[in-house]
């Protein structure tokens, strides 16, 4: 039955989720602190779950449910973005479960899958439970083998939904991303696996598709006739922290070229899906991952960088082989540039150059769109000397927005034209106070809405993008750049060889 | 930003143009002009609404306090700040004097950002005909807020009687947060509603509109009950043909959901903020006609739908007892005798 209550125009209810369980695996790690359980409290703030909603942490921890209970206020006040209200806070107290236990441990499993039993009559819900992994893909395997064992896993036995939400890395190449698939697929459901690629939960990202598909500004000049090049940036002012480890085990392409920018990539350069359903827009997508083309010659048409001491932001900041827990012969890239092609009638012919490192000048991602140079300018060379490529900028963060630069006459006597930048900027709260990432994807998963999450098929074509790169690295010595530098020279001379240049994010 | 006393229409445009160029950068997006109608003591609430308001839609505000209509000199005052402490809108406050706050769509319509919805808002007591005031009729959006007016249950029948599409009420925004609960326990039964009762002061627009809309969805006559000494609308209860029961009892900003057979549930129900209610406002520049239906079902007045949008300016003169009415000719402004 539909509930009379609903109705397509009234556009002031949100949608809300059926009464559900939130289980969180690894609920002490970074991730549940920083950005789950804020998010979980904003969503709350806002009114956006439903009366029957439980969050289940489950870690190695002795902990009762108030040790629970304390460590995710603390994380709570400390993180959330909306104001704290201990009301709100007093709603959420009362469904908040921990169950303790090893991955391992076939007690621990049976004793989450009676508490989540329990909790179907004391909280209504029914039987429907989102799994979220916040935790190292090691551990993947272990955990989906327990909730196939208890049958938590399966919507029948369940009398309800039961969803995965795995976070990246989607593997370490085709074949391990494949395996993951394999297993994740074959304990859920494909339809009911969430993978999450945070960059896709953000506004800017999403407004692409409005930019693009709203109007008819764009779409016609949105093709090879009058696109030269198009530049996708993501650039982090920061070092690589205390993830040694993980980071230098995996790089630059791996880590943020095969899932934020590709993703961005297939944004920018995907057909009009038939309509904004969820299916639509991921085969759009996928069409474009399947068309990118790579480099002929990967020496000449990629780079790899690593940092070398220097200054970032005012502060001294250590080489990369001397960050904590590096070895000192390290081969990891801590930047990459490459050049890719699209293959399809659109975008034949127009490079897409994609660059992402750390200790770069400032945080920047941004996509920007250059267009060719007027077939015939009819002024005097000397007057157009400072008239450079039109171009369109959506900036992704910070300073959400998207800018125009064109060219325009220099005020005076003389025809004189020069660019300018005209600046769309987001509202302020549109940036402060819009929803976070996460809190956008947690309620998509719980809704079900698959629109922003990248499937099984787009995760494996984008690592037949990077694997035959990696590939062809193996063995080679990245390009030093000093940190704080906008990567190595040879990124640089990469473009100068195609006559462009980087532009200053 | 810039202060002008006893100024003219042609110098606060001057001015704001002015202003615009040397704080430099605005070329931001512009969403709406936002006009405000309210009394000078109400001037810093609305100013502080609409700072909230703007950072959600980038707007122009133009804010209108007319004082003295009856006095006989004529007299405008202006501030212009752009980006400054009302946030991120550019906003024009201006004070009018005498006869010329009669006619402050002449100061007000060259100010109007080209091409963008115009959104008016009675921040006061709503007029009881928008069709009197100019600045509604120029209006794409009217909001009014019933609930300050003298008697505010007598002033959403008037919203009714007067309704075009595209006009709100803010008694309509503050049951969003109440509504979303009723439809979200509603996601879950399965019966059919037989009766509903809502506890309610007589005199609270938010209790009668949240019965007109019970009625228009569920096709029940709900009953209202008194709530004490409870100011605000105080539960909402469904019973269904299966024998369930529904109840949602607000406490200060928690609502306690209540079903037989199931544990009961506290929900926050935080009230906001006028600037986040407007805010809601402006999310929207077309009608609501889920408001229209409420609001119809509520007030039993028929057809509200079906109006045309578009108003016709009538002149009527306060000063002038009982007022003399003549019907405008649209867009021009009769000559004020």
């Amino acid at each position: 039955m539909t509930n009379p209550l609903r109705d397509p125009q009234d556009r002031r209810l949100p949608r809300i989720p059926e009464p559900c369980a939130l289980v969180i695996f690894g609920v002490t790690g970074d991730l549940a602190r920083k950005k789950l359980i804020p998010a979980i409290y904003d969503l709350t703030n806002r009114g956006m779950l439903p009366s029957g909603f439980v969050v289940l942490g489950f870690a190695r921890r002795d902990w009762g449910h108030d040790d629970f209970e304390a460590m995710a206020k603390t994380a709570a006040q400390e993180h959330a973005r909306t104001p704290w209200r201990e009301e709100v806070w007093g709603r959420l107290v009362g469904s908040m479960k921990f169950v303790p236990g090893a991955f391992d441990d076939d007690a621990a499993f049976d004793h989450l899958g009676r508490t989540l039993d329990e909790l179907r009559d004391s909280h209504g819900i029914h039987g429907n439970a989102a799994f979220y992994l916040s935790i190292p893909p090691a551990a993947f395997p272990a955990v989906l083998k327990q909730l196939a064992r208890t049958g938590m896993a399966d919507n029948d036995k369940a009398g309800g939904w039961r969803r995965v939400v795995v976070e990246k890395p989607f593997g370490t190449d085709l074949g391990s991303a494949r395996q993951l698939n394999d297993l994740v697929d074959d304990v859920f459901t494909g339809n009911d696996v969430f993978r999450i690629d945070h960059y896709l939960g953000k506004e800017t990202v999403q407004n692409i598709l409005a930019l693009r598909f709203a109007n008819q500004l764009f779409e016609p000049v949105w093709n090879s006739k009058y696109v030269d090049s198009v530049q996708i940036t993501m650039a982090e002012d920061v070092g690589i922290g205390t993830r040694a480890a993980f980071y230098d085990a995996t790089g630059t392409a791996r880590d943020v070229l095969q899932n934020h920018l590709l993703q961005l990539l297939a944004m920018v350069a995907m057909e009009e899906p038939t309509s904004f359903d969820a299916a639509e827009i991921r085969a759009e997508k996928l069409k474009v991952l399947r068309a990118i083309t790579l480099p002929q010659d990967v020496a000449q048409e990629t780079v790899r960088g690593q940092y070398l001491a220097g200054w970032v932001s005012g502060e001294r900041a250590a080489a990369y082989k001397d960050e904590e827990g590096v070895p000192p012969d390290s081969k990891t890239e801590t930047y990459v540039a490459v050049k890719l092609g699209v293959q399809n009638r659109r975008w034949a012919g127009v490079p897409f150059y994609i660059r992402a490192g750390k200790r770069l000048p400032r945080r920047v991602t941004e996509i920007a769109v250059l267009f060719k140079k007027a077939p015939h300018l009819p002024f005097h060379p000397a007057d157009v000397e400072m008239l450079g490529r039109n171009q369109l900028v959506v900036r992704v963060q910070p300073d959400e927005g998207v800018t125009l630069k064109f060219g325009s006459k220099v005020p005076g006597t003389a025809m004189e034209v020069r660019d300018i930048t005209m600046d769309f900027q987001y509202g302020e709260a549109f940036t402060d106070t819009s929803p976070e990432a996460y809190e956008r994807l947690i309620l998509d998963v719980l809704i079900g809405d698959r629109t922003l999450f990248p499937d099984a098929a787009e995760v494996e074509q984008s690592w037949r993008v990077v694997d035959p790169l990696e590939a062809a690295w193996k063995g080679t010595t990245p390009e030093t750049y000093r940190a704080g530098e906008w990567g190595p020279r040879a990124a640089d001379e990469m473009l100068a060889r195609d006559g462009r240049r980087w532009r200053r994010a | 930003m810039i202060s002008l006393w006893d100024t003219t229409g042609d110098e606060v445009v001057k001015a704001l143009s002015a202003e615009r160029r040397s704080a430099g950068g605005v070329t931001s997006g512009l969403a709406l002009t936002l006009v405000a109608v309210v009394d000078e003591k109400h001037v810093r609430e609305a100013e502080a609404a609409a700072t909230i308001a703007a950072a959600q839609h980038p707007c122009r505000m133009l804010m209108v306090v007319r004082s003295d209509v009856i006095r006989d000199n004529n007299r405008l005052d202006a501030e212009i700040v752009v980006g400054g402490r009302l946030g991120p809108c550019e906003a024009v406050v201006m004070r009018m004097y005498g006869r010329l706050a009669l006619h402050a769509e002449s100061v007000v319509m060259p100010l109007l950002a080209p091409d963008v919805p115009v959104v008016t808002w009675w921040h006061g007591e709503p007029p009881d005909i928008i069709a009197y005031d100019f600045l509604g009729v120029v209006a794409d959006r009217r909001i009014t807020d019933s609930a300050q007016a003298v008697s505010p249950v007598a002033a959403l029948r008037q919203r009714a009687e007067d309704y075009a599409p595209g006009d709100t009420d803010l008694a309509w925004t503050r049951i969003t947060p109440w509504r979303t609960l009723v439809a979200a326990a509603f996601d879950t039964l399965d019966a059919r509603v037989t009766s509903a009762r809502v506890t309610a002061p007589e005199s609270d627009p938010t209790g009668a509109l949240m019965m007109g809309w019970l009625k228009a969805r569920l096709h029940i006559t709900p009953e209202q009950v008194p709530g004490g000494e409870f100011k605000r609308m105080r539960e909402v209860t469904l019973r269904c043909d299966n024998g369930d029961e529904l109840s949602l009892t607000r406490d200060d900003s928690v609502a306690t959901l209540h079903r037989n057979g199931q544990e009961n549930r506290r929900l926050p129900l935080v009230r906001r903020p006028l600037g986040d209610e407007l805010a809601e406002e402006l999310r929207r520049l077309g009608a609501d006609p889920v408001y229209a239906e409420a609001l119809g079902a509520s007030t039993g007045v028929p057809g509200l739908q079906e109006r045309s949008a578009i108003r016709v300016h009538v002149w009527k003169d306060p000063a002038v007892a009982g007022g003399i009415t003549v019907a405008g000719t649209g867009t021009a402004n009769p000559v004020d005798q």
